[in-house]
């Protein structure tokens, strides 16, 4: 199967700064792989490495087995879809799609039937001739994805390519993009700043921060196992607690936060010292005040945001930090009442506690920032 | 002044300074323009409106071989000028934007010296170059044509360059990314969308190059090199005619004719906003 990238010990630097720090990154054929990372970690630049608009300061691009990073832009089997679509203004859409077939050496008639292909794969059968500028930002979306899927490319490069859509409209778009992928098997190659689209689209996720590569794997992975602080922070919303591990209980860790000691199986078990703990919000049961047994933190609650869904309850517990807790809406009126001043007891399993070794990742106070 | 008291008050004032202005300083060129529709011989006193000025047997723009050789020597200038400068300023231009580091802010602000150099010491500078270093130039339509397109140059690169500001690099990265080489990046999308631009910009050389007096006067050598300016005003002062205003009127009709069509074109295909940076370059 065609459509590997390797990225090995990849770097770019821009007058001195460097933006990419030599990454190595696997990007399996047909696959759905996602760079996902705050604004200014190095992921569109990563992109634009692929697609040789940059070249890198050292390191090598494979692409199925051979280092394209000094192959100009023009000669690489790999297409790409900008964030602003980039659709040629003085040609109509049929004339934007046809636009790369004149390299491939076809005759008139083949041309014309994979412009018609293309422009009926992404549903816009009857707008080729329509000039760009009277296409929505969706349909100009759907261009661009012609323009690029029509030359078959091994490999397909979005850069944030629903960032300017509506909310709606992104929906519809991550999930018709996904099964567009399936379908034709092209490895994609997607840039984002949405964890959630991330997390939707994805086979693959590598997240990023400041250059380099924090974790990559399966969403489910990335989201449940996160193995460093900033993935944790980064990928949905996490709880995080200074705490100490200090020694082995069974096949789990023991961790003191602040005056009590909490069992944590996930993670870092056998890590010493400082150390943060990690849970998820939807980890988290809320109990009536004083429910004996072990893990088990009071707390107050200050208030309760209504989701829809679910209900955020965010708990300020004994110590002083802010857990959040999510409480699905099952529609039954909940055990604990949620309203703000309510004493509760919090109890984190230890299967959802998570030891983070900390000092690990190059900062403490998580993201410096992050992009809506 | 009670607008200024009052913010919802209509600031009449201004709009009768506005009109007046406005007024004062089209009404010359009107009384210009009427009095080559004059019957008679004088500049001063309407004696009946008629076109012998323009058409007329003897002394007219159209029969009068002084005033004959200057249009055409004046349209040979500008023509040639735009067919130099607007190549030559366009290739400036995608140089000069491509050009990053060292060195590319001074050459930048040196294109823009041409613009602000007071005309008279152009005009100047390039005579004493073609008397002194290149003697085998010499003074006449070679020499007029070099020091027009001196200038005008920075016309067309100041032009095409904010256009391609504009513009951006993602076009010329998509043709690049759909498979185009270098030549076609430039060829199949970076000039069709400059086409408004480069339009513009050999208007504007074209209008500059029929205005221009100072550096064309000095680097002319005899009658056959002399411009419509050059005789306005080697004549307003002698024995004047309504035909020198008839004259005046053709170049002021060609000129605006010529600006107009820039700003529509250009408006057309690259919008408003910029459109107003390019009207107000042209005053």
């Amino acid at each position: 199967m065609q459509g590997e990238i390797r990225l090995e010990e990849l770097t770019k630097s821009f007058d001195g700064v460097v933006a990419v720090d030599g990454i190595d990154l696997r990007m399996p054929p047909g696959e759905f792989f996602t760079m996902l990372g705050p604004s200014g970690c190095g992921k569109t630049t990563t992109l634009r490495m692929i697609a040789g608009f940059e070249r890198p300061t050292s390191g090598r691009i494979m692409l199925d087995g051979s280092d394209v990073a000094r192959v100009p832009p023009h000669k690489r089997s790999v297409n790409t879809v900008f964030q602003s679509y980039a659709l040629f203004p003085h040609l109509d859409v049929a004339g934007n799609v046809a636009f790369g077939l004149k390299y491939l050496k076809l005759t008139k008639e083949e041309r014309t039937r994979r412009v018609g292909e293309a422009l009926e794969l992404v549903n816009l059968g009857g707008f080729a001739r329509r000039k760009a500028s009277q296409l929505s930002g969706g349909q100009q979306q759907r261009v661009a994805l012609a323009r690029a899927l029509v030359l078959r490319p091994r490999v397909l490069l979005l850069d944030e390519p629903l960032g300017a859509l509506d909310a709606r409209l992104r929906k519809n778009l991550q999930v018709e993009l996904k099964a567009l992928q399936a379908e034709l098997g092209i490895t994609f190659v997607f840039v984002t700043h949405d964890q959630e689209e991330a997390l939707t689209m994805s086979d693959r996720i590598a997240v990023m921060n400041e250059g380099s590569v924090e974790q990559a794997g399966a969403p489910r992975e990335v989201y449940e196992e996160p193995r460093t602080l900033f993935v944790a922070d980064f990928l949905g919303v996490s709880n995080l607690l200074a705490a100490e591990a200090v020694g082995a209980d069974g096949d789990a860790c023991s961790v003191r936060v602040g005056e009590r000691t909490f069992r944590a199986r996930q993670g870092s078990t056998e890590a010493r010292g400082d150390v943060k703990v990690m849970i998820r919000p939807e980890r988290i049961a809320i109990e009536p005040y004083a429910t004996s047994g072990d893990n088990r933190l009071p707390g107050m609650v200050e208030r309760s945001v209504f989701l829809g869904g679910s209900h955020e309850v965010h708990v300020r517990v004994l110590g002083g930090e802010l857990l959040k807790a999510t409480v699905a809406n099952d529609g039954k009126p909940p055990a604990v009442a949620l309203e703000g001043g309510e004493a509760v007891s919090l109890y984190l399993p230890p299967d959802g506690l998570r030891v983070l070794a900390a000092g690990e990742p190059r900062r403490d106070d998580g993201p410096a920032e992050r992009t809506p | 002044m009670s607008w200024l008291r009052n913010p919802w008050g209509r600031p009449r004032w201004l709009a009768v300074v506005t009109v007046l202005y406005i007024l004062w300083s089209v009404l010359p060129v009107v009384l210009a323009i009427v009095f080559a529709f004059n019957k008679g011989r004088s500049r001063t006193t309407w004696q009946g409106f008629s076109f012998r000025w323009f058409t007329g047997s003897t002394g007219s723009v159209f029969h009068d071989p002084a005033l004959q050789g200057a249009l055409k020597h004046t349209l040979l200038l500008a023509v040639v000028c735009v067919a130099i400068a607007t190549p030559l300023g366009v290739s400036l231009a995608l140089g000069l934007q491509r050009w990053r580091g060292r060195g590319s802010g001074t050459v930048n602000t040196l294109m823009l010296l041409p613009l602000v150099t007071p005309e008279i010491v152009m005009g100047v500078a390039l005579l004493l170059l073609f008397l002194r270093v290149f003697p085998e130039i010499g003074l006449g339509t070679t020499a007029q044509v070099i020091g027009q397109v001196t200038f005008t140059l920075s016309y067309v690169v100041v032009i095409v360059r904010g256009r391609l500001t504009s513009i951006g690099p993602e076009y010329e990265e998509a043709a690049a990314d759909l498979g185009a080489p270098p030549r076609d990046q430039l060829g199949r999308v970076l000039l069709p969308l400059l086409a408004p631009a480069i339009v513009a910009a050999a208007a504007v050389a074209f209008a500059v190059s029929i205005d221009d007096f100072v550096v064309t006067q000095y680097l002319s050598s005899d009658a056959s090199t002399t411009t419509v300016s050059m005789l306005l005003y080697a004549t307003a002062r002698g024995a004047p005619t309504p035909a020198l205003n008839a004259i005046a009127t053709v170049a002021l009709v060609i000129t605006l004719a010529t600006l107009s069509l820039a700003f529509l074109v250009y408006k057309r295909f690259a919008g408003g906003k910029e459109a107003a940076t390019l009207a107000a370059l042209e005053v």
